[in-house]
């Protein structure tokens, strides 16, 4: 299936390259594509390392400080994570636009330029970083970091011992910031920044439709995608470095001593530029009518995420499984779907999206691209890798003499993953259906390009109504936004905290 | 004389559970004390104790006299208290060398560099790892490794050695290779240790004095005969009666 639903979209991308060959030289032999692509690389680079520059530190303090209220701090500043960024730059209009909370002509004109971009960009994308890192930190082994403490101070121990030690989440971190940084779409639109994906776009809908140079133009971004898989690969690879639970943070913490009102204002300050435009977005929706005009304006937007997100976890969290547990176990095959997994969700989502209309938009196949079912296989290919490394972890660290002991007596394969691994790893397999579910419903960038004609997901309905909708309504439709992420995250921590529903 | 290491009166507990009771312990310059114990029995505690990795709830923990740890402070941080530590798990830094490893402690002492490479050197040739001082701990032996934690642990020359029974996992003859070579090396620095074992070879053949920890309490101190003459309880009784 993952197979089906991610490679053949690339592989039809290079079937289609004899037909579009005429368009080649037309679209590729000029400047402005390639100045366009050297921007947007610029761009995402930018982002990556910024992300970084606030991500690792952030990620060492909350992982291995005794900064004030870890975890709470951590589950603010991820939050933002989980929705479309469109959703904060939307915030952020309201907040910094002409007619902003605290808006004037030098803050939007700051805003609507490749600054505003950048800005909003960073702060969906840093708790990536921030995440990875402490994850990886809170699986470090206590005594390679009390070996160091024996004979340095903590700030030699943090940069020479445990940041070193997260270099694989660091390198990873890195690549999906750039992978989905130079993905976006809808922010850089937003704010009249033109950038690559925007061209592949504008072929592929409205009056400069020509989706032969969409093919086209999606090309030059393969090698990008499999220069990011191969740095993938050898600095990361399937192994684990996080770990499963948050046991780590009960370890005796680092003192921050005198820096410790610092290290709090600092995470603070981070918080609300996190919270800030989403609760602007809730006043300004409240204020002009935005909410109570909601159903009128909702249709079938937030049921068309919910059916295809849930279809598509449940469907990611099965092949996660499997794949996971093939990969933690190093079965012969796994390294190589795992990588095609990695490749499908680093790849630029114009490449991918091209690829699967290529695939899918035939007279035989209209069942499944007139429907919901096109944006289940569009999540499949693009968000099985999020299952897959979460589940891959978890087992990793669960002892295999657990299945032995099950095949010695007499359990075939498929016995052992049901009886043996899915219990034993069943929070695992249910945080993994959970990211895959908040990765589809947040999905705009993917499904953009190929939703279906009246049966749009709510990230859709939100970026197409912003152009001409009225304000409030706009803010209203992402509000909703904000309150269905918030949702499906608390019906998660509720089952993580319920130990009746998972053991 | 001053004792390397004390432990006046240490209690612990780890939320409502002790796990130390009215410890007192005593190394004395040069002495390399064996603390025995069943699992579970608050060995590696104590050691935590003494690195200042825990603070007693009450009694007071003193290195070369100083109190370091007293009723529920820890008043030097494991980092200036001077000591090294053998890991059960040898704790080796895996992204750096052999001679990474032992040059961390080193230079965050602030040991000029010149002095660092000799000291390295010296140290690497002692345990018969010069040829291995830029592999990295993956590429090494199970033997290979445990000589790069002793060698780290006393590059450092620490005011006194913590040993978490680090040859717990080894075959015999490797063990015995190793028993011999830490005896050795101990002789030779001349200093003072902590050695965690549950074995009573291991500590009969290294420490100069044996101590016996059980449910978070020392039950009895001396050695190996007057534990054999006069066992205090039945586990030690178990424990001398198994040894030849």
């Amino acid at each position: 299936m993952l197979v089906v639903a991610a490679l053949l979209p690339l592989l039809s991308l290079l079937a289609e390259l004899p037909a579009t060959a005429g368009t080649v030289v037309e679209v590729l032999g000029v400047r402005r594509p390639w100045e366009l692509l050297l921007y947007s690389t610029a761009l995402a680079a930018v982002v990556t390392i910024a992300a970084l520059a606030v991500g690792i530190p952030l990620g060492l303090l909350i992982a291995r400080s005794d900064l004030p209220l870890r975890r709470t701090v951590w589950a603010l500043h991820l939050f933002p994570l989980f929705l479309p960024p469109f959703v904060l730059a939307l915030g952020w209009f309201h907040v910094l636009g002409r007619t902003g909370l605290i808006g004037a002509e030098s803050t939007a004109r700051v805003l609507f330029s490749a600054a505003g971009v950048i800005w909003v960009l960073w702060l969906a994308f840093t708790p990536v970083c921030t995440s990875l890192v402490a994850l990886s930190l809170l699986g470090v082994d206590a005594s390679l970091e009390e070996a160091a403490r024996l004979v340095a101070s903590p700030w030699r121990v943090a940069s020479r011992i445990l940041i070193p030690s997260a270099r694989p989440a660091i390198v990873l971190s890195a690549i999906v910031v750039f992978a989905l940084a130079i993905s976006e779409l809808a922010v850089p639109m937003f704010f009249r920044v033109d950038v690559f994906p925007a061209a592949v776009f504008a072929r592929l809908g409205g009056i400069d439709y020509a989706p032969g140079e969409a093919f086209t133009l999606a090309l030059p971004l393969l090698p990008l995608a499999l220069l990011l898989l191969a740095l993938e690969r050898r600095f990361v690879g399937p192994r684990s470095f996080a770990v499963a639970g948050l046991h780590g943070m009960t370890r005796e913490p680092i003192a921050l001593g005198a820096w410790r009102p610092v290290a709090c204002a600092a995470a603070l300050l981070l918080v609300v530029l996190d919270l800030a435009p989403l609760l602007v977005l809730g006043q300004r929706a409240a204020r002009g009518g935005g909410l109570t005009a909601l159903p009128r304006w909702l249709g079938q937007a937030p049921w068309n995420s919910l059916v295809s997100g849930a279809v598509a976890a449940t469907i990611i969290a099965a092949l996660g499984f499997v794949l996971g547990h093939a990969a933690a176990r190093r079965i012969r095959g796994a390294t190589s779907l795992d990588a095609l997994s990695m490749l499908a969700f680093i790849i630029p989502a114009p490449v991918l999206g091209v690829g699967l209309i290529a695939v899918w938009n035939r007279s035989w196949s209209q069942a499944v691209y007139g429907s919901l079912a096109i944006l289940v296989v569009g999540f499949i290919a693009r968000y099985t890798v999020v299952a897959l490394r979460t589940i891959s972890s978890v087992i990793l660290q669960s002892a295999r003499d657990l299945e032995d002991a099950a095949a010695t007596s007499g359990a075939g394969a498929w016995r052992r993953l049901g009886r043996i691994v899915l219990p034993l790893n069943a929070r695992g397999v249910v945080a993994g259906w959970l990211l895959a579910f908040l990765f589809c419903v947040r999905d705009l960038e993917t499904a953009v390009l190929f939703y279906p004609a009246g049966r749009e997901p709510l990230t859709v309905r939100l970026f197409t109504l912003e152009a001409n909708g009225p304000q409030a309504v706009v803010a209203g439709l992402a509000v909703a936004q904000v309150l269905l992420t918030a949702a499906v995250l608390g019906l998660g921590a509720l089952a993580f905290s319920s130990r009746r529903i998972l053991r | 004389m001053t004792a390397a290491i004390e432990l006046d009166r240490v209690n612990l507990a780890l939320g409502s559970r002790r796990i130390l009771e009215d410890v007192s312990l005593q190394i004395r310059p040069g002495e390399l004390v064996a603390l025995l114990g069943p699992s579970g029995s608050g060995k590696t505690s104590i050691l935590r104790v003494v690195l200042g990795f825990l603070a007693p709830v009450t009694g007071v923990v003193r290195i070369a006299g100083e109190p370091v740890s007293a009723d529920g402070r820890v008043l030097r941080p494991p980092e200036e208290r001077g000591l090294s530590m053998v890991f059960q798990d040898l704790a080796l830094w895996p992204h750096l060398t052999v001679a990474g490893n032992l040059d961390f402690g080193l230079a965050a002492r602030g040991v000029p560099r010149s002095a660092r490479l000799e000291r390295i050197g010296t140290m690497l040739s002692r345990v018969g790892l010069t040829e291995r001082a830029r592999a990295y701990p993956g590429e090494l032996s199970g033997g290979e490794r445990q000589r790069v934690a002793i060698a780290r642990a006393l590059v450092l020359e620490p005011k006194a050695l913590l040993l978490d029974e680090p040859l717990s996992s080894l075959d015999t003859p490797l063990k015995r290779e190793l028993m011999l070579l830490l005896s050795e090396l101990l002789d030779e620095h001349r200093v003072p240790g902590l050695y965690v074992t549950h074995e009573l070879r291991e500590a009969a053949a290294l420490g100069d004095r044996l101590a016996v920890l059980e449910a978070g309490r020392i039950v009895q101190e001396g050695s190996l005969e007057s534990l054999r003459s006069a066992p205090a309880t039945p586990f030690v009784r178990v424990l001398v009666e198994d040894f030849p």
